[in-house]
């Protein structure tokens, strides 16, 4: 559905790439997560797959139309949401899903439908000026479903919002996933790409460092994590070594020799300390 | 097509949201009915007269056919009315005939043309062939009225352009243009969209200004052909300042500091002396400024018009030309 080969982006046109060599195919009706932390690469590499930035270097196809055609049909086949909200303030919630569906080429989704599934219903006559970061975030996010993608592009579709509202996204990508859309999704959010994923990147500064799902992913880095609780003077501490960084393995060993050790036990990793392991980097 | 429908729609409805858009589109139609209020002779062409209540049928239908007339209840009224900025004549009837009131000041030398008309009652077969004349003569002397009309119509142009600016500045404002960049719209349907209110906005601002103030009998077809002229240029200008900017407020200044020579031409058309016209050549704005005074003036020729607007739009090609990449960029 999404095939990426030896894509290079950069901004100033020299060679400080944003993104740097990415190779990835996106089968259909996978859910690919694109994970790392802020300023990686993860939206650069989004807006060349949708066309929003000019594809320089590398091979882009999405849903068999080559990138560096810019054909416009594409984009009934696609949605496309954004990690800042993006909608008209003059118009209301109502109008300016009215008004992006009137560029498709296809039959559209009704708006109020859309509206009442991410409760903005109630506010549908609004102007969007009026309404919350949040809000807007979700009348962004229900714009990009109008046209009923068979690929959706979701940047960091859960951010800044909070929690009901998160989980509210998260089982509308579930339902729709389910009824066959493909999905790239772009987040620092390990939880949800755990969640959603079939398949994770992690990337950082620009090069993406692995690409498993989260199962593969937590089975082969998951018995490598040691929780070692210790006495330091009079309070217990707890800490976490990899087994497969030097580092972590020193450290523990002398933790063994000297300290004083209350309790030990192997434990499964959680996909941001595979992210940390992997790329020797946190995620915010 | 229908895509283009849409993109105007929204532009209209967000514009009626927002007071300066509301302003710009109304600006010319405004000032036009200012500038009327202001000197009400001069949007006048016909005699003007004003009579008491209780004058003849007989009289009162002859005046009726020649000039403009308003009836007041007494002399007292008639005279304030006389007193009045503008060229009105009090007509009254007396036993000798009639009494002509006027004030002194008159611009407009109608009052032979006025005894002509009053001699003539109940002569109603004698040929009146100075009607024709009144309005030419009143034409002429109305400079105000011409260079006032002549420069709103050309400024509704560069509100056009404003308007298409304040439009694109918002979508950039708001990063909406991204959203427009991923729906199957075409970058030319987007601009065919976002431009046609340039146009719309000073033919029906231009006519409307144009008809406020009197210019009826104008070519409207030479008037449209010069304000779609100096329209195109007003819009590319619009554009590129709009893409280019994030903010309305730097936006506005921008086209502000573009404008200002542009229009300052306009000025040194009607004061510069005709040798030194040349250097005003390069202006898109001079050439426009020459067609629509002939075209008011009722003096304009099929071939100045077109000569005109031929240069008008070889000048905005050249802009675009300069102008295009920074366009297309900044629409990405
Ligand atoms: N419009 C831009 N111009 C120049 N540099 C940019 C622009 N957008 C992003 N960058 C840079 O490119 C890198 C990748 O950014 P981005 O793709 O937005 O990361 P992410 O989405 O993973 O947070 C960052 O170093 C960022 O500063
Ligand atoms: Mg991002």
């Amino acid at each position: 559905m999404i095939k990426v080969q030896g894509l290079y982006h950069s901004y100033t046109h020299d060679h400080v790439y944003a993104v740097k060599n990415a190779n990835f195919e996106i089968a259909p009706g996978e859910i690919f997560g694109f994970l790392g932390p802020s300023g990686a690469g993860k939206s650069t590499t989004q807006g060349v797959m949708t066309g929003l930035l000019p594809l320089q270097q590398g091979v882009v196809q999405v849903a068999g139309y080559d990138m560096r055609l810019r054909q416009r049909e594409l984009f009934n086949k696609i949605g496309v949401s954004f990690e800042q909200s993006n909608v008209y303030s003059k118009l209301t919630a109502l109008e300016n899903l009215e008004f992006y569906g009137k560029l498709f080429d296809v039959p559209t989704l009704d708006p109020m439908q859309l509206l009442h599934l991410v409760g903005l219903d109630g506010v549908a006559k609004n102007k969007a000026g009026t309404f919350s970061k949040g809000m807007k975030h979700r009348l962004t996010f229900i714009r990009s479903m109008l046209n009923n993608p068979a690929i959706w592009f979701l940047d960091e579709p859960t951010t800044g919002l909070d929690p009901a509202i998160s989980r509210k996204i998260i089982e509308i990508v579930k339902d729709k996933n389910a009824e066959g859309a493909t999905v790239f999704l772009t987040t620092h959010n390990m939880q949800v790409a755990d969640e959603l994923c079939h398949r994770v990147a992690f990337i950082i500064d620009g090069e993406i460092k692995l690409i498993d799902s989260p199962r593969n992913l937590k089975l082969q880095f998951g018995e490598k994590i040691v929780v070692v609780d210790h006495r330091v003077d009079d309070t217990t501490k707890r800490e976490q070594f990899s087994l497969v960084k030097p580092d972590d393995m020193a450290r523990l060993q002398t933790l063994l020799q000297t300290g004083k050790i209350e309790m030990m036990h192997t434990k499964e990793a959680t996909l941001e300390e595979i992210f940390i392991q992997v790329t020797g980097r946190g995620l915010l | 097509m229908n895509k283009i429908l849409a993109i105007i729609g929204r532009d209209l409805k967000s514009g009626t949201r927002d007071w300066l858009i509301i302003y710009l589109s109304l600006a010319s139609i405004l000032v036009a009915l200012l500038l009327r209020a202001l000197i009400p002779s001069v949007g006048e062409s016909t005699l003007s007269l004003v009579v008491l209540q209780d004058m003849s049928p007989g009289l009162l239908a002859h005046l009726d056919d020649q000039a403009r007339v308003s009836q007041v209840p007494n002399i007292a009224a008639l005279r304030e009315r006389v007193l009045r900025i503008d060229d009105v004549f009090g007509v009254v009837e007396t036993d000798q005939g009639f009494e002509i009131v006027r004030q002194g000041n008159e611009n407009i030398p109608m009052e032979a043309p006025l005894r002509f008309i009053l001699n003539s009652y109940g002569r109603e077969a004698a040929p009146l062939p100075m009607q024709v004349a009144f309005s030419d003569v009143g034409w002429r002397l109305s400079p105000i009225k011409l260079e006032g009309g002549t420069l709103l119509i050309i400024f509704t142009t560069v509100f056009g352009g404003m308007l298409i600016l304040l439009n694109l500045v918002e979508e950039k404002m708001s990063n909406t243009l991204s959203a427009i960049n991923v729906a199957p719209l075409h970058r030319s349907q987007f601009i065919i969209g976002k431009g046609i209110l340039g146009f719309i906005i000073p033919i029906i601002g231009g006519i409307s200004a144009a008809m406020i103030l009197g210019f009826s009998g104008i070519n409207i077809s030479m008037f449209l052909v010069t304000v779609v002229a100096i329209a195109f240029i007003s819009i590319i200008i619009g554009f590129s300042i709009g893409v280019l900017n994030n903010e309305p407020i730097a936006a506005i200044s921008g086209m502000k500091m573009v404008y200002f020579p542009i229009l300052a031409s306009i000025f040194g058309a009607m004061f510069l002396p005709s040798r030194w016209l040349p250097i005003l050549y390069w202006s898109p704005f001079y050439w426009a400024y020459d067609s629509m005074r002939a075209i008011l003036l009722q003096e304009a020729s099929w071939g100045q018009v077109s000569f005109n607007a031929a240069v008008i739009l070889a000048l905005t090609g050249v802009v675009f030309m300069l102008l295009r990449k920074k366009i297309q960029h900044g629409l990405q």
